[in-house]
């Protein structure tokens, strides 16, 4: 499975892409601005015991009840630390909002579609299934997050090492 | 094709489904009455059929148009006498208006679909010549739109009989709307004033106003719910046809009983729960029901009875599904189980038949020695049973080899909103479910030492003289516990009961269930999430879940242990309800046979043809007075009084007590012959005090000798744990008997 994963769309056909981009440990990573719902600081967590481990436990979002995923754990990467810039991504994605916790939100990028390169195989020593690519932006690589793979990957109990 | 004309086509398909929902029950019934023709349903099927062929005319739906106009002429024949409406002319009907509804399900591509073999079928009717082979023959699976069939289960997927598909909209009664929109105005009404008060900083009016909303949003909620209620009976009518088919199909002779139509259910639940019962009444038919032959070698007359039941019980619903078939042999179950390794040979040796039922409810278990076309291919009772559950129901089994066999199941009125008790288990809050709780023990610190034991590594709780296995949550859900025992939470699942330990008890709260996102449906022992009233969030503990992964319910666990247990302490004593009915003799009855106390006021108690009654939930419930049995001195003139209510063979009495004093664990062993007489089994001395304890079987058998012969009644004291229901609150302190009323 080599293939991007994205949708069809007016953005895509003028071949731009809009990015929100935000870090988790070192790695600079970004969602395709069209999945998210909000960004907001970390609430009050209710942990789900027999959860799977990326995932933090259920929040209040406006009287409907989110699972919030440490998208750090997902990764591979340690887990976010919950500061004072820590946020939580709030995704919509199969029709259903999800939280991704994050260390700290970056910016909005545009980008060109022909810019995004092929995912290398290995990336900051997390799993390289969940991106669909990479970005050269000024000196460091952008990672495109693939979060329908992602995050029907959060069930997995093997998980990345 | 305008919007106009789209709303115009909805509205079509809404009315003509209606119309013909009722129209399958009603040519069944045609067919029962034959060779007697009711013109009168006929006429009733007729006008139903005439009016889907006059809009779909003028819609421009020329398929269902046609099929209507030759149903019409088929039903015109036979309300003039000139048809009769024998089997194989009502199965052509059926199939008709089968066809009809499957037209109606995707109305836009009607018009392409090939109905001229129904057409056919239905000519060769009008012209007389209803040759009993011909129409049948060919319309064998030529349902223009493929449908799910009873009667093609040959060519279909079993388990998907004639599920209507999910409607999209309801009809709801004026009147109703009508409140809504009135409560909905005084929302309005009661938010502007909590900003005023806000905005005025009036702690006075902010009550007031609080006070308010309190009461309309309890009304907005209840008028919601009322508009979501659907009769059960909507699903209960295609199973006239599930049977019909069957019977005809496998040669077995069937009648269905059909009683409780008119409870009501939200939809969401009515809908659901159309599956489940399908599957069921098939096992029954299936594996219930003997052949006409075996039947009537063991005395029984050639046509079964399926009964399907629906009562309101406790806040909830109860259905029934009664065969009188050949049971479910304990020993088969057991055997089959072992084959399939599902539990080993010692652990079936050491079971109960009563646990071997629930055997089959494991995934993987099928009795039928022959994978018959109907059931038997593993997909079964499992499958029932979660289904049931994820409504938040339970499902039990009863059996009685020879003579037939009831599942019964239990489920709430409503899916989105339920009451709830808050607990606490280490920082946590999690909610359970009232309907699963039976009652809350408080554990004195002083008395944990003499009330908890450990068996086998497991905890058990003495309560009223029954060993109940208890389950710390914080094990189950791998968080720390408290360190001293003091909250039992007592939870019934269908039969099973056990003790749930939780750290505290904050509330009583009403809640919104939510379900829990996609990647935690793994979690097995949470329904769903609540936000409660301070914005957090609570899990929802399945109760059923939680005895699963505790492995309470499964025989692989200590259920065998257990019930050894249970056994051997109640030989050592067992908990009686204390009452007084004259002025000094004493009474009692074992707790474990007394369903629940009401407290009435002596008005309300009816004579109905010589017998005292209490209408209770909108049935009679029979009264006794103890002197009329037995030697006891009169009930003196009092205004309040208690009722102590018993099931005898599933139907309920009961007994008045002017007082009662209290639960006590006294010893099994008691005094049968000095006052032993028909009603009384015994005596003990309790404080220096003679007390006589009331066979209540045998008081119900005295009462009404027909119904209840106590030789075939099993009294409830001779089974072990886990089927005894006292329902009181705390009897360790004292009892609080239910006010009837409001």
């Amino acid at each position: 499975m080599t293939t991007a994963t994205f949708t069809q769309s007016p953005t895509e056909q003028l071949g731009e892409l809009h990015l929100a981009t935000f870090r988790v440990g070192k790695l600079l990573t970004g969602i395709d601005i069209r999945h998210v719902v909000q960004i907001s600081r970390v609430q009050e967590i209710t942990p789900v015991p027999h959860a799977p481990t990326s995932v933090l436990g259920v929040i209040n979002l406006r009287g409907e009840v989110v699972t919030e995923i440490d998208l750090g754990v997902l990764l591979g990467l340690s887990p976010i630390e919950i500061t004072a810039e820590a946020r939580q991504v709030i995704v919509l994605v199969a029709g259903e909002p999800v939280g991704l916790l994050v260390d700290r939100v970056a910016d909005i990028t545009v980008v060109r579609r022909e810019t995004i390169d092929p995912r290398p195989e290995n990336l900051n020593g997390c799993d390289a299934r969940f991106f669909c690519g990479v970005y050269q932006q000024e000196a460091e690589l952008l990672a495109v997050l693939d979060l329908e793979q992602m995050l029907a990957a959060v069930g997995d109990h093997a998980g990345p090492s | 094709m305008s919007l106009a004309d789209q709303e115009l086509i909805v509205e079509f398909v809404t009315e003509s489904l209606a119309h013909l929902a009722d129209s399958e029950r009603q040519l069944l019934e045609i067919e029962a009455s034959a060779p007697r023709i009711n013109v009168e349903l006929v006429n009733t099927v007729f006008r139903a059929v005439h009016s889907i062929k006059g809009a779909a005319g003028f819609l421009g739906l020329h398929a269902i148009n046609q099929l209507a106009h030759h149903l019409e002429n088929v039903l015109n024949l036979m309300r003039n006498r000139q048809l009769e409406p024998n089997s194989s002319a009502i199965d052509t009907l059926l199939r008709s208006v089968d066809c009809l509804r499957s037209l109606l399900g995707n109305v836009e591509q009607s018009n392409e679909a090939n109905v001229s073999q129904f057409i056919d079928a239905l000519r060769s009717l009008e012209s007389n010549e209803a040759a009993q082979e011909g129409p049948l023959a060919a319309l064998d699976g030529a349902a223009p739109m493929p449908r799910a069939d009873a009667s093609e289960a040959g060519h279909t997927v079993t388990g998907a009989v004639a599920t209507p598909p999910t409607e999209s909209s309801i009809r709801v009664p004026v009147h109703l709307l009508d409140g809504l929109m009135s409560l909905a105005g005084e929302l309005v009404i009661g938010r502007n004033r909590l900003l005023q008060a806000i905005a005025e900083e009036d702690d006075r009016e902010l009550e007031t106003v609080g006070a308010r909303l309190n009461q309309v949003t309890r009304d907005l909620q209840a008028a919601v719910m009322r508009s979501r209620m659907q009769p059960i009976g909507n699903v209960f009518t295609r199973f006239h046809r599930v049977v019909r088919d069957l019977s005809a199909r496998f040669g077995k002779q069937c009648e269905l009983v059909v009683e409780g139509q008119d409870v009501e259910l939200d939809k969401a639940i009515v809908e659901a729960i159309g599956d489940p019962l399908t599957h069921l009444i098939r096992n029954s038919f299936d594996h219930g029901l003997e052949t006409p032959e075996q039947r009537m070698l063991s005395g029984k007359p050639a046509c079964g009875t399926i009964r399907l039941t629906a009562t309101h019980q406790a806040g909830g619903v109860r259905i029934t599904i009664e065969d009188d078939g050949a049971g479910i042999d304990g020993g088969r179950v057991k055997a089959r189980a072992v084959a399939r390794s599902l539990i080993t040979a010692e652990q079936a040796s050491a079971m109960s038949d009563r646990d071997a039922l629930r055997l089959i409810f494991l995934p993987g278990f099928s009795t039928a020695e022959v994978i018959t076309e109907l059931s038997g291919r593993g997909v079964g009772m499992d499958v029932v049973k979660t289904n049931i559950a994820r409504l938040g129901g339970t499902v039990d089994i009863e059996t009685n080899v020879g003579l037939g066999t009831t599942i019964d199941i239990k489920l709430p009125l409503t899916l989105a909103i339920m009451s709830s008790l808050v607990v606490r288990s280490a920082a946590q809050r999690f909610a359970i479910p009232q309907n699963s709780i039976r009652e809350i023990v408080r554990i004195r610190r002083a008395d944990a030492a003499s009330r908890i034991e450990r068996i086998k590594n497991a905890l058990v709780l003495r309560l009223r003289g029954q060993l109940l296995p208890l389950v710390r949550l914080g094990d189950v859900l791998g968080i720390p516990n408290a360190e001293h025992i003091e909250t039992v939470i007592v939870i019934e699942v269908g039969r099973l009961c056990y003790g749930l330990i939780v750290d505290g008890v904050d509330d009583a709260e009403e809640i919104v269930v939510k379900p829990l996102g996609r990647h935690l449906k793994d979690c097995l022992c949470f329904t769903g999430a609540a936000v409660l009233g301070n914005g957090r969030v609570a899990l929802i503990l399945d109760v059923g879940g939680i005895a699963d992964h505790a492995e309470l319910a499964k025989p692989k666990g200590r259920a065998g242990a257990n019930d050894r247990v249970a056994h051997v302490d109640e030989i050592a004593q067992q908990s009686v309800l204390l009452f007084a009915n004259g002025s000094t003799e004493r009474f009692a009855v074992p707790a474990n046979q007394v369903k629940r106390i009401e407290r009435i006021t002596a008005d309300q108690i009816e004579s109905v043809g010589g017998c005292a009654v209490l209408q209770y939930s909108s049935c009679a419930l029979p009264l006794l007075s103890l002197e009329h049995f037995i030697r006891a001195a009169p009930r003196p003139q009092c205004k309040r009084l208690f009722v102590v209510v018993f099931e005898v063979a599933g139907k309920e009495l009961g007994l008045l007590a002017p007082r009662i004093h209290e639960i006590r664990t006294v010893p099994t062993k008691i005094d049968t012959n000095s006052f032993r007489e028909p009603g009384v089994s015994g005596s003990i001395v309790l404080d220096g005090k003679t007390v006589r304890i009331v066979d209540l079987p045998t008081l119900a058998a005295m009462a009404d000798p027909r119904r209840h012969d106590p030789s075939t009644t099993q009294s409830a004291d001779l089974e072990p744990w886990p089927t005894i229901s006292p329902l009181f609150q705390d009897a360790q302190q004292a009892c609080v008997p239910a006010v009837v009323g409001r």
